[in-house]
């Protein structure tokens, strides 16, 4: 009997060597079942085959064989996993590779809208003066020849009247602001001292429409009235400005100018923002740009509103925005403000 | 104001270049826009020379042949000038010399060999003239570089509207000579006065002394009208003025010199030798010196004659006495008139001359008899004839230099610079001001010159003072004056929060013209009615709620009896002046100017058509008289699909949802929560595709109440296809004041419940027409306080579902505050709602 004894232990040896090397080329999960069914079936599995001789063999011999089997089930058990493991893995991969998608298709964005210009021009000056205590108020844009001339010394029949061409709604009545200045005596009215208001809006002018001028354009007004307030804190001021919209090297310069409601008057110029005050197109090779018209409010504006000369002072500016964003973002004309082009308006 | 330089160092040294003087002066306020470099062009190639000999050309009717020295050498020029002789000196370009555009060359012309070309005053770019060749002053030596004879540097100033005074040389060489601190020399007068006086030949009356502080007037007799001299010629020239002949040029020399205007009368046809200054009578007529026929108005001011006007004051002088060929004798007017008149007139009759935009900025009453002499000193020197003796001047009252007490505390007040006593005095003294100083008191009487209207106070003495000493001494300071109270949620702040809401949902923020135009505006409506017109004017208030008028714009569309709607008729802020036709209305709604937008942006591309505008509606007043309301609004307007994109939710066309979905994402982030949408009716909008936004409001006695802020839609076809828009285009406008009343102030925290959400579907069909809206309200309604959202998550028709109907799906959370729920109390609750859907719109279950 140790004849058949030996028999059956290579007959498992053998049967173990025979699974190992079909296992090894397996691809599928079918073939994978196929190799499980044949091995390790519980019916017509070899190795259950081979289990089912047990019953002719001896007392002694029967728990060697059994060890044996047990041996030849545990390492195929086991192999068998790692090949699921490896196909499973194997599979997913598979699976994954067809899922490759072309990641430089443009993504899906959400729309970006953006902020027109001037009205970034606006908020950047406007803040400015916020962060000085200044507030933001606004008027009417169709206004009265009072406020726009009169209470600002510029009577009827004066000449300062050229510098700004109305357009009327009721001839030397009604027009359409010319400057933000009104605001000031609204301002002014309304308000006790200390005053300090930026106003920003539109105005209008009957002027021909080119590269550099616009029949309608915006201003931002700036107002301070207080019982201490001297053409150096105008400056200073308005140097802020300068500073924050066009970097914290400008430098700025007045020099003397003339609006009826200011005395004394003066024109701000800055030392160019695109060559640094070297000279070039822009500022016309003088390294100076023109920037904005101010001065200390003139007595007689003050007295219009009741305010007393002798203890009140202060000082006005009016400020282009266009001007502004002309010189930040270097463009060249003035009617791509009001032109609307997309193309124009997704740059900012 | 264009100034010569060499004239002007007739009356100051200047030693400085002609870019250092005009800054300089830049800075003090008298603003240099230009430099002209005349001759700058000629080059070394142009030069003096004499004709020694000229020829006619044989077989030509015009050339002649001449010889020129240039001092060096003798040249051979064909030249088609009639105006040459023997002996001229004149401007010869050389061969290889630019002339304008033309460059010299040797050339053979009918037999003759031509070395160069003479100029005319047009060739040189120095005059109008191309009748002949420019011929320089006898005196000229021969081979200079006519740049160095002919060029000049013309600065071209800006004169402020308050400086009369620098509407002359004299008065810009003023400023020079106190900048500079260097003598002003003024020409002197020395007359040989003869014959019969003045007072004798001509009676002088001013009735309206209101409108003519003075008159003065002087006669010169025995004179020649001919060309003035070359000199002075040349010299208005590159002032901007034409010469015309002796007398006239003088008249306009004097002016550009000392700013007084004056008018030259042939004393012969002044008739009854008598002038007298009056307003006009009605209906006078007076043909002007350019020989126009103008009616006069009675506050217009006239010098006349017994006989009728000879000139308008102060603006042109008439033609019936105007200094002609024969003119032997000249009266001379040198008059000062009231500034708004002289404005007024001119404005009025559309004639603005040099006279006038001097006259309006305020002269100096004292110019008169200076300009009248200078005038009359130039005559006698130039012309010759006879000066007859002395002024006739009317001056009633004269005018007192003014006397403002000042002092160096003035100065710091106002600017903030430190001044000392001297300094003041002497900047004040350099500009002809007297300075009577106070030693108690530290101050000073300031005498100001007749010639200085614009000083009336102290602060204008304070800019005098800034401009002598220079605007960079002013300090650079910070205020430091009390704030005032702080301001909370202006209009400014709300507008941007809206701006920056729509910018970050995707929109582009257009600025539109305020400015268009009735006929733009009527394109926005569908059939245009007086019905229709209305809605465009009163926004959203006009638009009638739940769609009462269908009918209306789809009958009209049918029907070709419509009645013409006269455009003329809407109601609208206009202008009466305005840049054009296109522009003469202030708009009434924003919805005009965006749908351009899309119109023009939709020809580059069909995408990304994403547009807002936050802007003022212009509403006429209510009464005659007062101001506009200026209605703070916002407009949106989308078409087409947000980009081109591989990416189908990309690429799909905007629709009416994505619109609304903007304006919810709007109210959204303004936190306003009770509003609603209903279907409506609006002339720009597609029938059946138009809401009108309505907000929930408490009124003062309780009552809550929706009202409207807005409509949105989709634009009807007609309007659509009158933009030549090829894609459906949706628009929106909300009165942004309305929609801020439902700004809540403060946000108040809702604890969390922490007891369970049961959630309940529940799909039901309706007809086809109920309004979502309605059953989602109704559900609320009858869902109560432990309802506590239902959302609508599935819109479905079609098969299984019959036609007609639609089914709708909603997802309903049940929560409470206090408790758990249970499924009986939540079941109860669904059955309620279901009820009331049931008996409200008929819906059934599915
Ligand atoms: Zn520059």
């Amino acid at each position: 009997m140790i004849g058949q004894l030996n028999t059956l232990l290579e007959q498992l040896d053998a049967l173990q060597a025979r699974a190992i090397e079909q296992l090894e080329p397996i691809e599928t999960s079918a073939q994978l079942e196929e190799w499980d069914h044949t091995y390790l079936g519980r019916k017509r599995g070899e190795l259950t085959n081979i289990s089912s001789v047990m019953g002719k063999l001896s007392k002694d011999e029967r728990p060697v064989v059994g060890q044996k089997i047990n041996a030849v089930k545990a390492e195929l058990t086991e192999r068998l996993a790692a090949k699921k493991e490896a196909l499973r893995q194997r599979e997913m991969l598979q699976a994954l590779e067809q899922e490759r998608i072309d990641v430089t298709l443009p993504g899906r964005a959400m729309p970006v809208g953006h902020m027109h210009p001037i009205s970034r021009a606006i908020w950047d000056v406007t803040q400015v003066f916020v962060k000085m205590g200044f507030h933001v108020i606004d008027g009417p844009e169709v206004e009265t020849d009072y406020y726009n001339f009169q209470a600002l010394n510029i009577p009827e029949d004066h000449p300062a009247r050229d510098m700004q061409d109305t357009f009327w709604v009721v001839p030397g009545q009604i027009l359409l602001r010319t400057q933000t200045s009104p605001m000031q005596i609204r301002a002014m009215q309304q308000m006790r001292p200390p005053v300090r208001v930026v106003a920003p809006g539109k105005v209008y002018r009957n002027e021909a429409v080119d590269a550099s001028h616009e029949a309608m354009f915006h201003q931002v007004e700036g107002l301070l009235i207080d019982e201490y307030c001297t053409m150096g804190d105008l400056k200073g001021c308005l140097e802020r400005v300068a500073r924050e919209l066009f970097g914290e090297s400008r430098r700025v310069r007045f020099r003397g100018s003339y609006f009826p409601f200011t005395e004394p008057s003066a024109e701000m110029d800055i030392d160019c923002p695109i060559c640094s005050g070297q000279g070039c197109r822009t500022c016309k090779y003088t390294g100076w740009i023109e920037m904005l018209g101010c001065g200390m409010v003139h007595p007689r504006v003050l007295r219009e509103v009741g305010y007393d000369p002798a203890k009140y002072r202060g000082f006005a500016f009016g400020l282009g925005p266009e001007r502004v964003a002309i010189l930040r973002h270097t463009v060249e004309e003035i009617r791509l403000f009001s032109g609307n082009d997309l193309r124009f308006l997704k740059q900012f | 104001m264009k100034v010569p330089l060499s004239w002007l160092k007739e009356y100051v040294d200047i030693t400085m270049s002609p870019e250092e003087l005009a800054h300089m002066l830049t800075m003090a306020g008298l603003e240099v826009e230009a430099l002209e470099y005349i001759g700058a062009s000629w080059g070394d190639a142009i030069i003096t020379a004499q004709i020694v000999h000229l020829e006619k050309v044989a077989g030509s009717d015009h050339l002649s042949y001449t010889r020129v020295n240039t001092g060096e050498e003798e040249l051979g020029i064909i030249c088609g000038a009639p105006n040459i002789k023997q002996g001229d000196k004149v401007p010869l370009a050389l061969v290889g010399a630019k002339v304008g555009d033309l460059t010299i060359g040797e050339k053979k012309t009918m037999g003759y060999f031509s070395q160069g070309m003479l100029c005319s005053p047009r060739e040189l770019g120095i005059g109008n003239d191309h009748s002949g060749i420019y011929i320089l002053d006898p005196e000229t030596a021969l081979g200079l570089k006519l740049v160095d004879v002919l060029g000049e540097v013309v600065l071209e100033f800006a004169i402020k509207a308050n400086r009369g005074d620098l509407s002359s040389i004299i008065g810009i060489a003023r400023e020079v000579a106190a900048l500079t601190k260097q003598e002003l020399r003024i020409p002197q007068v020395n007359l040989h006065e003869q014959g019969k006086p003045a007072a004798e030949m001509i009676q002088v009356t001013v009735e309206d002394t209101d409108l003519c502080p003075r008159y003065s007037a002087r006669i010169i007799s025995g004179i020649t009208i001919g060309p003035s001299p070359e000199w002075m010629g040349r010299r208005l020239l590159a002032a901007g003025m034409r010469p015309i002949n002796n007398v006239v040029d003088i008249t306009n020399y004097v002016m550009l010199e000392f700013g007084q205007p004056l008018h030259g009368f042939d004393y012969e046809l002044v008739r009854q030798q008598h002038i007298i200054v009056r307003r006009a009578h009605p209906g006078e007529e007076m043909t002007t010196l350019d020989d126009v026929k103008r009616k006069l108005t009675l506050d217009m001011l006239l010098i006349t004659d017994p006989e009728g006007p000879t000139a308008i004051a102060g603006v042109m002088g008439g033609a019936i006495s105007e200094v002609n060929d024969g003119t032997t004798t000249v009266l001379l007017e040198a008059a000062n008139f009231q500034a708004a008149n002289v404005r007024r007139t001119s404005v009025a009759l559309g004639l603005r001359t040099d006279a006038s935009s001097r006259f309006e900025k305020r002269l100096d009453p004292e110019l008169t008899v200076a300009g009248a002499n200078r005038a009359m000193q130039l005559m006698e020197d130039l012309i010759g004839g006879t000066v007859h003796p002395g002024i006739v001047d009317c001056y009633p009252s004269p005018s007192q230099p003014r006397a403002i007490a000042f002092s160096t505390d003035d100065v710091e007040w106002l600017t903030g610079v430190k001044v000392t006593q001297h300094e003041v005095v002497d900047a004040l003294s350099w500009l002809d001001f007297i300075v009577v100083p106070d030693e108690l008191s530290n101050g000073m009487q300031v005498i100001v010159p007749t010639f200085r209207t614009d000083i009336q106070e102290s602060a204008d003495l304070v800019e005098e003072v800034l401009r002598m000493i220079g605007y960079n001494s002013i300090p650079s300071t910070i205020p430091v004056g009390p704030l005032p109270e702080p301001q909370v949620d202006s209009w400014f702040e709300r507008e941007y929060a809206v701006r920056n809401i729509l910018i970050g949902a995707g929109l582009n923020e257009v600025v539109t013209y305020a400015m268009t135009s009735r006929a733009r505006m009527v394109n926005l409506l569908a059939y245009a009615d007086f019905q229709s017109a209305r809605a465009l004017l009163q926004g959203a208030k006009s638009v009638p709620s739940h769609g009462t008028s269908t009918a209306g714009a789809t009958n009209n569309g049918a029907s070709t009896a419509v009645v013409a709607f006269d455009t003329r008729t809407l109601p609208a802020v206009t202008l009466v002046n305005p840049l054009s036709s296109d522009h003469d209305a202030m708009r009434l709604t924003l919805m005009s100017g965006l749908l351009e937008t899309v119109q023009e942006n939709s020809k580059r591309s069909k995408a990304g058509l994403r547009f807002f505008e936050i802007g003022r509606r212009y509403l006429p007043p209510v009464a005659e008289g007062n101001l506009p309301d200026e209605r703070r609004s916002v407009g949106i307007a989308l078409s087409g699909p947000a980009e081109i994109s591989w990416a189908a939710e990309l690429a799909r066309p905007a629709d009416f949802f994505d619109l609304k979905g903007v304006v919810e994402t709007m109210l959204a982030a303004l936190h306003i929560s009770r509003y609603r949408f209903t279907p409506t009716q609006h002339p720009t909008f597609h029938p059946g595709r138009c809401a009108l936004l309505e907000l929930l409001r408490l009124a003062s006695d309780g009552e809550e109440t929706f009202s409207p802020v807005g409509v949105l839609g989709e634009v009807h076809p007609v309007v659509q296809q009158r933009y030549d828009l090829t894609q459906r285009t949706y628009l929106c406008e909300l009165d942004l004041e309305q929609l801020y009343e439902a700004v809540p102030g403060s946000l108040t925290y809702q604890p969390i419940s922490r007891h369970q959400e049961l959630t309940r579907d529940l799909a039901l069909v309706v007809d086809e027409r109920v309004p979502a809206q309605d059953v989602h309200d109704a559900i609320v309604q009858s869902g109560g306080e432990l309802l506590r959202q239902a959302a609508l998550f599935d819109v479905y028709t079609g098969e299984p579902i019959p036609s007609g109907k639609k089914n709708l799906t909603y997802s309903l959370s049940y929560q409470s505050q206090e408790r758990t729920l249970t499924d009986a109390e939540v079941n109860t609750l669904q059955e309620g709602i279901i009820r009331t859907l049931h008996d409200q719109f008929g819906a059934v279950l599915r």
